[in-house]
């Protein structure tokens, strides 16, 4: 229940939401980079197969993802905005719409998955494609483990279970949402683009 | 109790969702060019970088809390990113 | 003692303890046999005093999680257990199957134990950990069954905490992942593959939601700290668990024929166990610190902190040593495995059940705590066995790496006997290590019946 105010200029001593949620974050953080430093090395031993692979990527289903999460993540500090001037409603709009947004999320990527899987393509068929279905496929879980709280923070926010003076709850679940945007962020270039 | 203006912190992470958008483009174009090379590596890399600093400070308002938050934050994405690097560089002789 | 069925954990805890002590005995006498290979031939050869000693481990274990959940539910959910009398017939069915299928290893030969027992109708038998005859693991499911259909009616009919929902699930978990002990596939690697979805799944899935449930309740009772503070971190770090523990089955499928993809998996994510290991014992100090209460049951207290403690050095540190799959490629199968074996047993599922056991006991017998005296001497019995446990670990680890170097590096490997002797300095040192252990254990069974000084008494 600290850091309720966070209108003005202070510097807070714990970061927005509940604590807990930030050890989770670094958790998963901590999970994700030893995923993406084992695909560096990988790759290191593989440049040839790696650079090959890489080619047959949707780069633009990819790239539009990424415009899509950030959005996404942007209208989520929206929706804590509306709640610290106490617009419930607006608020459960806003995570309404970044809901939404992780909707289009998953539909793109589950477009790129069958176009992936109908081509034959598996965790078996190389090195980079274990990689890469098995990082995309971890992230797409936290996309929808992030869209299942949006979703109970929005309908808390509906009923106007939050106010300016208490509303932990939304930056609880707005953190957990960076942390999934701020994650395919470099997941995007690492595996798409860097060649 | 808060006023009921609009929190401050809406504009700068306006503007700052507009320059994410505008460095994915940039990334995705240098991907389409097929270009290759350390130089081109460490400035997608490095752009990557910039915005996971852009989003965990003002998306996630750590610019606003005590400087562990935001350390634990900026090491890990060292850390990360410079392993990858490392891991890059090492194929090129 | 707030609620009158609770008094059924008492057997389930005296099983337990009893069985621990057969535990430790079958324990020292393998511990000799690595070091005289001959001892107590034919009477009990090597390979059934090892299933003696794991299989003890593993039913009193259970026995001690029945207890735990008979004694945590009622108080949990505010509400009387659904049948007292059932638990207790289940306590008998579950105890004498025990000690039949027990007497059946050491009378027997295995082949014929097999033969016996119906093994030719649906083969399950002679698999590591899962050797009990056909009949003893039905009586297993009956006995499961209907212990969680009396802890899920309690449940239902009570209050639903977040401590009794993640006890549930626990052991509804355990229940369910022991049904892929009766799957035994012909294919070897698909055998093996199932196999872990008992054994993994068990120690290090589900038993770890039973443990955060277990260590959970000692510390609200102990600290009277929030329980929203405390169920706030149980989820976190069940979420961890899972999510590291699932996929973390991985680091099992490294040589067993499963797909390479595997080596990665179970590398990168069992790398990651040890991380909810360690906010449990953050958790466990951090509550403690907090404490609004002065519990007169220190040596509950002590427990409690220490399973965190052991827990995380047992399972995870020492499992960390040697779950990346270059590292496992020398290690596995020799005494690194039994190190982090031992530790992370006695760390996690041992240290818990004592501390529910410490706590509870006394509550169990009409008083809040045992006398000073009392716990002074069981603190020495925490101190004793933790410490030689300790000591076995990093002797057998001395020996693992030893062993690693000798027979499998190097211009010239050595043949696995002849490394076992370069070794043998170790075992004898496990097995002196080991008695410290049993007098441990002995004065832990001892401070129960102290009757020096004043026990407190419920106000």
């Amino acid at each position: 229940m600290i850091n309720n105010t966070r209108t003005s200029h202070e510097i807070h001593a714990t970061p927005p939401g509940d604590l807990a949620i930030w050890f989770f974050i670094f958790a998963e953080l901590l999970a994700f980079g030893v995923f993406f430093v084992a695909y560096a090395f990988a790759r290191a031993h593989n440049v040839e197969l790696f650079n090959e692979s890489q080619q047959h990527l949707n780069r633009l289903s990819g790239a539009i993802n990424t415009l899509v999460l950030i959005t996404s993540s942007y209208f989520m500090v929206r929706a804590v905005a509306a709640i610290k001037q106490g617009y419930s409603i607006l608020c459960a709009r806003w995570i309404a719409s970044a809901i939404g947004l992780g909707f289009v999320f998953l539909a793109i990527k589950m477009a790129e998955f069958h176009e992936k899987f109908s081509a034959g393509i598996s965790l078996s068929t190389n090195t980079f494609y274990m990689f890469y279905l098995s990082l995309t496929l971890f992230h797409f879980m936290h996309v929808i483990l992030g869209m299942v709280i949006l979703a109970a923070i929005m309908l808390k926010a509906r009923n106007g279970s939050y106010s300016p003076a208490n509303h932990t709850g939304v930056e609880t679940g707005a953190s957990y949402w960076h942390m999934v945007d701020l994650l395919w962020i470099i997941l995007f270039p690492l595996v798409y683009v860097i060649r | 109790m808060d006023t009921p203006h609009e929190p401050h912190f809406i504009r700068p992470c306006t503007r700052i969702w507009l320059v994410l958008m505008a460095l994915t483009c940039s990334t995705f174009a240098i991907g389409e060019t097929g270009w290759s090379g350390t130089a081109v590596m460490l400035t997608v890399l490095g752009t990557a970088v910039i915005k996971v600093e852009m989003v965990a400070n003002y998306f996630m308002g750590l610019r606003r809390t005590r400087w562990l938050w935001r350390g634990i934050v900026l090491g890990w994405l060292i850390l990360v990113s410079g392993l990858i690097t490392i891991a890059y560089l090492m194929t090129v002789k | 003692m707030q609620f009158q069925s609770q008094a059924v954990a008492k057997p389930y805890f005296i099983a337990a303890i009893g069985l621990f002590v057969g535990q430790i005995l079958f324990g020292l006498i393998m511990g000799y046999q690595y070091v005289v290979g001959d001892f107590l031939f034919p009477a009990i050869p090597f390979n059934v005093a090892r299933m003696v000693h794991t299989n003890l481990l593993i039913v009193w274990l259970l026995f001690g999680f029945m207890g735990a959940a008979y004694y945590m539910i009622p108080e949990e959910t505010e509400t009387e257990l659904f049948s007292p009398k059932l638990a207790l017939l289940m306590f008998w069915i579950f105890l004498v199957a025990g000690a039949l299928t027990i007497v059946g290893y050491l009378m027997v030969p295995y082949a014929t134990l097999a033969s016996m027992t119906g093994n030719d109708i649906l083969p399950t038998m002679g698999r590591e950990f899962l050797e009990q005859p056909l009949i003893t693991k039905v009586g297993i499911v009956i006995v499961a069954l209907a212990f969680l259909f009396n802890i899920s009616m309690t449940v239902l009919k009570g209050r639903k905490t977040s401590i009794s929902l993640v006890m549930l699930l626990g052991l509804w978990g355990l229940a369910v992942f022991f049904l892929f002990s009766f799957y035994n596939p012909s294919n070897l690697v698909l055998d093996k593959y199932f196999w872990w979805w008992t054994v993994h799944l068990w120690v290090e899935g589900v038993w770890e939601l039973i443990l955060g449930a277990m260590l959970a309740f000692v510390l609200i009772k102990v600290t009277g700290v929030d329980r929203e503070v405390i169920e706030k971190w149980l989820y976190i770090i069940i979420a961890m668990t899972l999510i590291t523990g699932i996929i973390g089955t991985g680091h099992h499928y490294f040589w067993i024929g499963t797909p390479e993809y595997w080596q990665w998996f179970g590398s990168v994510f069992s790398a990651l166990e040890p991380i909810p290991f360690f906010m449990m014992t953050v958790f466990a100090f951090n509550m403690v610190n907090r404490r609004r209460r002065e519990h007169p049951n220190k040596a509950a207290t002590l427990w409690a902190l220490g399973t965190g403690v052991m827990a995380f050095l047992g399972a995870g540190v020492w499992g960390f040593l040697h779950t990346l799959a270059p590292v496992n490629f020398f290690t596995h199968g020799t005494q690194v495995t039994a190190a982090h074996g031992h530790m992370a047993f006695y760390g996690a599922y041992v240290m818990v059940n004592l501390a529910m056991i410490s706590y509870a006991m006394p509550m169990l017998r009409g008083r809040t705590a045992n006398s000073g005296p009392a716990q002074t001497m069981e603190m020495w019995s925490f101190w004793l066995m933790t410490v030689s446990i300790v000591f076995i670990t990093l002797f057998l680890t001395a020996a693992g790496i030893l062993q690693v170097w000798l027979q499998r590096m190097g211009s010239t490997p050595l043949g696995f006997m002849a490394a076992q002797d370069q070794i043998m300095i170790f075992y004898w040192l496990r097995e002196i290590t080991g008695f410290v252990f049993l007098l441990g254990l002995v004065l832990y069974i001892w401070s129960f019946f102290c009757k020096k000084g004043e026990a407190q008494t419920a106000a």
